[in-house]
């Protein structure tokens, strides 16, 4: 009797006793903006799509077997791991050294640490319009820097060129992305007990010793956490490369989700896009779950 | 091996004087206790010394040489810190070994002082663990060990012993004795607990809010107490204390508390009517059943009451009231003395030490 005047005579699993009802907005906006979608995706993805006709027919496998032999895709899965690769590198070992430099109470540097964050509120496209200015071979800061120091001729701009068209993206992304490396290892150096480090001093380490010895092992986790975070960002790049070159010049720039946007918008062929998004996807889930399998990161 | 030499040495944190101006010389090979309550400085100058504190004013010297501003990695020290500072992600081997591999010293003689080193602290079966995977004592051995594999100049320890069961503690500072006078390098040692620090010295050093109060050997300090707080700090059971004021009568000083008469030495430097303290070390206050007869006072003191006997074995403890105040003494004698039972207490006027009830100096 008691037990039902407190409950309303609501079944227990309604009740605020249960983890049921706290856990269903989340839930929901999860299976309606997160996995709704996918499942549309692949659903969409065993459709073959005529866009002349604007016809689907039912053809499971008809996408899928396009995807293995279209070579536009493999040169996309090497241009996406080229990109995330050199960028996660850069950003990884810009982000420790600014960090360390930021991980000292000398004064002034708490400003620094706040200028840090800037970067990261810019929306990603305003960042890509940003460099692509920077970059304009007549008026353009970068371009015109790279002239006086005779680094670069006006008749290969930077975004034009095969061969720099890939890192004048990446620069973008370091500039964009590295105060996150930087936030997350100054928080990882931040709590770092300090006893040991006193102790290595006097076990005779210096302090190149002591980082390689000690701060790096120590730090691991985070490191692992963090590469991991930005990893899976960068395999999926988009807005830098639709507004800086948009996959050009030819598909020198082109990722994977440039082209799954390419083949939606310019070629209307919704099925073929949604698999080469799929496709993008299964690649982030292998690589990543591969990585937390070798680096053992436990959430 | 080195001697130390520490000169006008403050530390201020802040607007906080915690050090205030030491002058300390430790010679070569000594085995030297810092001794003092906890928070007076005694980590503050260990750390000093191992140059991981900022020196405030004054100097640090090694052999003569001036290292104040050499780094602590080049001082060519080891030290035990009080919270173990050990290195989560390495095993014990490792732990143990690192200044070793940080010199590119062989292999081998890396294993053999590892070795020697565990065997010494009963280490041996946890070689391959992580810190995490030992208890608190055996992670305070590790620190130890990593100590100990060292041929360091000076031994730095910050309250090694402090989170050993009483039985381990025992046995390793028989242990830190005996490598002590094998190894001779000097020493530096840091405790709150005077058991310690009198057993294991070669000289104690007592500290109080941030200054040295008295420093000699153990039995130096002792006996020879400069001051209350020395007194009450070093001994257990600690000095009896009742603060009295100097009476006379018939000619004869007597030390008066309330309706107590304690008598004094002949050569008691009081004056009538001053406030003092009257200390008598338990081992010096004889317990009765009877009023002794080759007492060598013309006082006799009012009879105590025994409140309790502990037996240790060796030799008993009588705590018991004197005129209200609370005393000790100790007899080599198994004593079965009840509760209630009325006693006659003499002290060894040879043995008394008397202070000076305002400034708490010994007279
Ligand atoms: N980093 C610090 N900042 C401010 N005060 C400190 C600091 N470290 C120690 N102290 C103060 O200095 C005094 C001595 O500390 P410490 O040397 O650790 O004492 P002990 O080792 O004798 O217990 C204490 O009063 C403590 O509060
Ligand atoms: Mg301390």
């Amino acid at each position: 009797m008691a037990a039902q005047a407190k409950s309303g005579g609501l079944p227990r699993w309604l009740t605020s006793e249960h983890p049921l009802p706290w856990l269903f907005p989340v839930t929901s906006l999860l299976i309606v903006f997160g996995l709704y979608p996918v499942l549309y995706s692949l659903w969409l993805s065993f459709y073959k799509r005529n866009p002349a006709t604007r016809t689907e027919k039912f053809l499971p496998s008809f996408n899928w077997n396009k995807l293995i032999g279209d070579d536009r895709v493999w040169d996309a899965v090497q241009v996406t791991f080229t990109y995330a690769v050199i960028a996660l590198s850069i950003q990884l070992v810009l982000g420790m050294l600014i960090a360390l430099l930021l991980d000292s109470d000398r004064k002034g540097f708490g400003v620094f640490r706040a200028l840090m964050t800037l970067p990261l509120v810019v929306p990603p496209a305003v960042t890509g319009m940003m460099f692509l200015l920077m970059y304009d071979s007549s008026f353009g800061v970068i371009s015109n820097s790279l002239y006086a120091l005779n680094l670069l001729s006006p008749d290969k701009p930077i975004l034009g060129t095969g061969s720099t068209a890939l890192w004048g993206v990446i620069v973008a992304d370091v500039w964009q992305w590295t105060p996150f490396m930087v936030l997350i290892m100054l928080a990882g150096l931040r709590a770092l007990p300090r006893e040991p480090f006193e102790a290595a001093s006097i076990d005779g380490a210096s302090s190149i010793q002591s980082f390689f010895f000690l701060t790096l092992p120590m730090m691991s986790k985070i490191i692992a956490l963090a590469v991991l975070v930005r990893g899976i960002d960068l395999f999926r790049i988009f807005d830098y490369v639709k507004v800086m070159t948009d996959s050009g010049p030819g598909t020198a720039t082109e990722t994977l989700t440039a082209y799954a946007g390419t083949v939606y918008f310019k070629s209307a062929n919704f099925s073929y896009a949604s698999t080469v998004a799929l496709a993008t996807l299964i690649l982030v889930l292998v690589v990543s779950t591969v990585f937390i399998k070798i680096f053992k990161i436990r959430f | 091996m080195a001697s130390v030499k520490i000169s006008k040495l403050e530390k201020q944190y802040g607007l906080l004087k915690v050090l205030h101006s030491l002058d300390l010389e430790i010679a070569d090979g000594k085995f030297v206790v810092l001794l003092g309550p906890s928070g007076c400085g005694k980590s503050t100058l260990l750390r000093m010394i191992a140059g991981l504190e900022k020196i405030t004013s004054g100097d640090v010297f090694f052999d003569d040489v001036r290292v104040n501003d050499v780094h602590s990695k080049d001082r060519n020290i080891a030290m035990v810190f009080q919270n173990y500072a050990l290195y989560a992600h390495m095993t014990v081997r490792k732990n143990m070994a690192f200044s070793m591999r940080l010199k590119n010293i062989d292999k081998k003689i890396q294993d053999e002082k590892v070795a020697w080193a565990s065997s010494i602290l009963g280490l041996d079966d946890y070689l391959d663990r992580l810190p995490k995977e030992l208890s608190g004592g055996q992670r305070q051995r590790v620190a130890m060990g990593r100590a100990i594999v060292r041929d360091p100049d000076v031994f730095l320890f910050d309250e090694p012993l402090s989170n050993l069961d009483a039985k381990l503690r025992v046995q390793m500072r028989t242990e830190i004795k005996d490598l002590h006078q094998r190894l001779k390098t000097t020493t530096v040692y840091v405790t709150h607990d005077q058991i310690e620090a009198m057993t294991m010295a070669d000289e104690v050093v007592i500290m109080q809010d941030g200054r040295i109060i008295q420093s000699g050997s153990p039995m130096e300090i002792y006996d020879n107490p400069n001051s209350l707080f020395v007194a009450q700090f070093i001994g257990s059971p600690g000095m009896n204390i009742i603060e009295c004021d100097v009476a006379e009568k018939a000619g004869v000083k007597s030390a008066n508390h309330e309706s107590l008469c304690l008598p004094l030495p002949s050569d008691a430097k009081v004056e009538v009517g001053q406030k003092i303290f009257y200390g008598i070390r338990p081992e010096h206050l004889t317990a009765n059943k009877e009023p002794s007869a080759e007492s060598n006072s013309s006082l006799t003191i009012e009879p105590g009451v025994v409140r309790v006997v502990e037996p240790t074995g060796p030799e008993t403890h009588v705590y018991s009231k004197l005129a209200g105040q609370d005393v000790c003494s100790i007899s080599r004698e198994r004593i079965t003395w009840s509760p209630g039972e009325a006693i006659h207490l003499q002290p060894d006027l040879q043995h008394v030490h008397l202070f000076d009830g305002q400034t708490q100096v010994a007279l």
